[in-house]
């Protein structure tokens, strides 16, 4: 029976049904056109979202089908796949035959499809198993998500069966390098993130242009520290104005994310974050100015800038701010600058004659980076005394990640001559993978499904090991960090006929991610106990010392409205009690935890389109979004259970606007240990002041970092195209 | 046919007052265009080497060629054309928006070069460059926009305008919007993209422009007008399917380009004011051309993937006590 089921043209005929009587012109259209008429509306003003449909069905008939590998058999295929090199044998030898056939046929049984042409286009386009040369296909989902269970369970079957389930029901989704990479034998690494600090000497440098060109090629995205640097005119060996400061190390950096790319998939992608009382800083922005000369504009590489909250109280009475060198601070300190806390050392180095200064106007820095957000959407923020006061673990953080959702600790490495390691420091990576919160609501057993999610996650920081990275690797073996994220809240809010940001999506986004804490602690403690040894450093963190859950056992979080009482007791949802708390607080106090962080909430790209969810817990950016990619070129994506009844709950981004963005993120923030890529959102209108005023209220309201400004231009009157879905505000 | 009324001409320089407009779209449309402003270093378009790479030798010719011929429609533009419709400006801030218009026209002449640095080969540029001095239609294409630029005319200008910006651009547009709608150059076809977003502005302007001033004329007049509109759009449409067909035939696709040239004929007739001339139009275009020209900044986009074609510069305003009382 198994036999059938690998019949790869099945997909076609169920979704034969599902696809409704078009026009003989839109018979003959091929995918792309069809996926196209999504952006436009049909004669009566309608969505056309049945084009999608046909779209993802003609891309099975005229495309995938006819290119796809066909086998007899699942014993054929896999002895096949693993005697060509396209597998990876050791996953499949950790399991009997019988147990992988039962497998399979549990995956096939559930008979999975794509909900949405880019979807389907997605996943074959970036994520299937090819053959060599890249014409046809090896895989189906199906095959896809049972060798990553098979990989991440790594020879428990009862594990395996439960991570084929939460994939394959789109509950839980490994992020893309996992997804992409498991059981494949010619593959990248399974971590997606990584996170390094540079020290202000040369070997530090030559070592980290290395560690891009290395993790690049290994896939991901790596950002780095910039604080540390010297700034332009500071002296090298005593010698005055000699240092060319940090532009030449972006520069560089660039370059080398530019060359290397992991097996052509995509390129790398970096960032670089800086402290704002950097005497740089005005350079460092500057390089992202439309009319930036080619000598130091930075066309790839993504800012952040790491602002304390010493910044903003001079802001507030409208003083000048301070700048420090770098070079002065280490000397005096005998720490690197982006070890020091701005905000308590403010006064005590504004005091000191030995530490070289600059003075800017606060407000104007603001004033600056808002403009550059309007130019090029960075740089993004991280509000640093936020970050280490939310911080249960010992450390300092100074920086953060590609995507602005990795807060972790991190200490500097000491080099040799010869760029070997004379002190292994600790440098961040992080793998993640997300929840549908829709999904995740429906599930037949809430806790399970996090705990299967937390154990997924967990397996890929047990197996990797980016030695090219010593760093890395060290700190990782230590300290098992993981992000599990969420995504889809807009869509389920929308299903369940709630408006993003209103009274009762507030609610449900404090309560549900309440509830997945307690589960992700629950999950990592039962690890502890297993494998008898917490993350290194445990006894140092508010776990240990129980302060963490003060929050939880001292007061009662429960539902605030009808509507969400409602929403957990029908799905069958139990709400933690304090007493579970004092529980589960007793227990990890006890066993220690496996997971040195367990939450961050990324902004789930690609694999939202796969999981057919709305990307992270923002709001959709359209109600049929265009999104370009480089390998896809333009494809439209109809927002998750749209239709043309319920289009009032899918006000997009530009229309929320953004304080209820930064309200329900709030509510998500004070559960999530890491940090929540949140954008900003604004139509033309706004000036540089609307953009400060958001980031005013962010960090009042607790938030952590932000990630991109976007715009949106509405076409002026006269200009637009017709009949356009997209053009209308 | 001759020109009337030459004193609506500005005859003297009065320093400009942007707080007393005569015409409030002037400043509505600088706003636009500054707003707007880009420059090609922004586009990381190398990223477009290794998909320029997967293009057959023909299918790279066909590109080259066409955006040569896009350049010599821009350098027209940017010399000739736009600066033709400053001396014919009836405001001053109608001259502003022109010099405007004028030098963004360059920068799109510009863009191309950085395209063919980027991707290809001198040698082969060259070639495309002798290719597009040879090629009769891209000549006569030239030669009967040129005509009307040389007539003393404001209004026959303000048509040959708009018809160069709405609807000659266009059979070029095309390739690239469909290399992209596949994956492929598709940092080009966001740079591509700024150049639609500035040409939609100029081509929705200068026929305003072009309305305004018809309606001050005779009945008579106006048709005579109108006519000669018609007659040049008809001109330029038989030499432009003949140019599309010396251009897409190798590759297939002159039908829908052809298809795409009606749809774009009757946007520059309804700039102009006047009905459409291809009935269905619309419908005819492949929905993954005309969805991808949408001039808006709505794309998303991750860093992965290039700069886009969304941002723009800001208005930049200080903030007050009040933001920051906490």
């Amino acid at each position: 029976m198994l036999d059938d089921t690998v019949e790869t043209t099945e997909n076609t005929s169920s979704l034969n049904t599902s696809s409704v009587e078009l026009s003989r012109t839109t018979q003959t259209l091929d995918y792309h056109a069809l996926n196209a008429m999504l952006n436009l509306y049909d004669n009566e003003g309608r969505l056309q979202l049945q084009a999608d449909r046909e779209a993802s069905r003609q891309y099975f008939l005229q495309h995938v089908n006819q290119n796809t590998v066909f086998f007899h058999s699942l014993a054929e295929k896999l002895e096949y796949l693993v005697a060509e090199n396209y597998y990876e044998k050791e996953v499949l030898d950790q399991y009997d035959f019988a147990f992988i056939k039962s497998l399979f046929e549990r995956a096939y049984a559930v008979k999975f499809r794509f909900q949405s042409f880019l979807g389907a286009f997605k996943y074959y386009t970036s994520y299937t198993l090819k053959t060599f040369d890249g014409r046809r296909y090896l895989e189906r989902f199906e095959d896809r998500v049972c060798m990553v269970a098979l990989t991440l369970a790594q020879g428990d079957e009862t594990v395996a069966r439960q991570l084929m389930d939460e994939i394959i029901h789109g509950r839980f989704q490994p992020a893309t390098p996992t997804f992409l990479n498991c059981g494949k034998k010619q593959r990248g690494e399974l971590v997606s993130c990584f996170l390094l600090r540079i020290e202000d000497n040369m070997e530090s440098i030559g070592r980290s242009i290395n560690s891009a060109l290395q993790l690049s090629k290994r896939g991901g995205g790596v950002a780095f520290l910039l604080s540390n640097i010297r700034e332009a005119g500071a002296p090298i060996k005593h010698i005055e104005n000699q240092s060319s400061g940090i532009i030449p190390i972006m520069k560089m950096l660039e370059d080398a994310f530019s060359y290397a790319n992991q097996l052509g998939a995509r390129q790398g992608a970096g960032a670089v974050y800086l402290n704002a009382h950097h005497p740089d800083i005005l350079r460092f922005l500057d390089t992202k100015r439309e009319n930036a000369d080619e000598k130091i504009r930075i066309k790839t590489l993504s800012l952040g800038v790491v602002i304390p909250d010493i910044t903003f109280e001079l802001a507030r009475r409208n003083e000048q701010m301070y700048l420090f060198s770098p070079y002065d601070v280490e000397n005096v300190y005998g720490k690197p600058f982006g070890d020091i806390s701005v905000t308590e050392k403010y006064d005590e180095m504004v005091d000191d004659a030995r530490i070289r200064k600059t003075k800017i106007n606060a407000r104007e820095l603001f004033q600056t980076l808002a403009e550059v957000q309007f130019e090029s959407g960075y740089p993004y923020v991280m509000f640093e005394d936020t970050v280490n006061r939310a911080n249960p673990i010992a450390g300092r953080i100074n920086m953060s990640n590609l995507c602005s959702e990795i807060l972790q600790v991190n200490t500097p490495s000491d080099y040799d001559a010869d760029l070997g390691y004379e002190r292994i420091g600790e440098d961040i990576s992080c793998n993640l993978g997300s929840l549908n919160i829709a999904r995740t609501m429906d599930s037949s057993d809430f806790g399970a499904t996090v705990e299967t999610a937390i154990r997924g996650l967990t397996a890929v920081s047990e197996m990797s090991d980016i030695r090219s990275v010593p760093s890395i690797s060290e700190a990782n073996k230590h300290s098992h960090a993981i992000g599990l994220g969420q995504m889809n809240l807009h869509g389920y809010l929308a299903r369940e006929h709630i408006h993003y940001g209103s009274e009762e999506g507030l609610d449900f986004t404090n309560l549900y991610f309440y509830t997945v804490t307690y589960h992700a602690l629950r999950a990592s403690n039962q690890l502890a106990i297993e494998r008898g040894v917490a993350f290194a450093g445990f006894a140092d963190s508010d776990y240990a010392s129980g302060v963490y859950f003060d929050k939880y056992t001292e007061q009662a979080w429960g539902p605030r409205t009808a509507r969400v009482r409602e929403l957990f007791d029908k799905a069958g949802i139990h709400v933690p009690t304090q007493d579970d708390w004092r529980a589960l607080k007793a227990s990890v106090m006890a066993h220690g935890l496996f997971n040195r962080n367990l939450q961050a909430v990324p902004p789930t790209g690609s694999i939202s389109y796969i999981n057919h969810s709305t990307s992270s817990i923002h709001p959709v950016v359209s109600k049929i979004e265009i999104r370009k990619e480089g390998k896809l070129g333009r494809v439209y994506y109809p927002a998750p259970y749209l239709n043309d009844d319920n289009q009032e709950y899918y006000q997009d981004a530009y229309e929320i606007g953004p304080e209820k963005i930064i309200d329900t993120y709030a509510e998500a923030t004070q559960h999530v240990d890491q940090g929540l890529s949140l954008t900003l959102f604004f139509r033309d209108t706004a000036t540089t002041r609307d953009i400060n005023r958001a980031q005013i209220y962010a960090w009042r309201q607790g938030i952590k970092t932000l990630y991109y400004v976007r715009l949106r231009q509405a076409a002026l009157e006269g200009t637009e195209v017709e009949g356009c879905v997209s053009c209308t505000l | 046919m001759t020109a009337t009324a030459a004193p609506r001409h500005l005859t003297r320089v009065d320093a400009i007052n942007w707080n007393r407009l005569q015409d409030d779209k002037d400043l509505e449309v600088w706003n636009r265009l500054t707003a707007n402003f880009w420059l090609p270093e922004k586009v990381p378009l190398s990223n477009d080497v290794s998909a320029w790479n997967t293009l057959t030798e023909q299918e790279q010719t066909l590109t080259i060629r066409v955006f040569t011929g896009l350049t010599l429609l821009d350098t027209i533009q940017g010399t000739i054309g736009a600066p033709a419709l400053i001396e014919d400006a009836v405001t001053p801030h109608e001259e502003a928006v022109f010099t405007n218009i004028s030098f963004m026209e360059s920068v799109h002449a510009r863009s191309y070069s950085s395209i063919f640095s980027t991707l290809c080969a001198t040698r082969d540029v060259d070639d495309a460059y002798r290719w597009s001095e040879e090629n009769p239609h891209l000549q006569n294409k030239a030669e009967l926009i040129l005509n009307r630029y040389r007539m003393d005319d404001p209004l026959m200008r303000k048509v040959a305008s708009v018809f160069l910006e709405s609807f000659l651009f266009y059979s070029g547009f095309y390739l690239p919007m469909y290399w992209a709608s596949r994956g492929k150059l598709t940092n080009t076809a966001d740079l591509i993209r700024l150049i639609i977003r500035d040409e939609a502005v100029h081509g929705y302007y200068i026929g305003y422009k072009f309305q305004q001033a018809l309606a001050k004329e005779s009945a008579e007049r106006q048709q005579e007008i109108k006519d000669a509109t018609f007659d040049l759009l008809l001109e330029l449409y038989d030499n432009e399917v003949q140019y599309t067909e010396s251009l897409y035939d190798d590759v297939g696709l002159t039908e829908e380009v052809k298809a795409f040239l009606h749809y774009n004929a009757n946007k520059a007739l309804m700039n102009l004011g006047y009905e459409p001339l291809f009935p269905g139009a619309t419908e005819a275009v492949n929905p993954a051309i005309l969805a991808a020209l949408s001039p808006g900044a709505e794309e998303n986009h991750d860093f992965f993937s290039g700069s886009g074609s969304s941002y723009v510069i800001g208005r930049s305003e200080r903030t007050e006590d009040e933001d920051w009382a906490f």
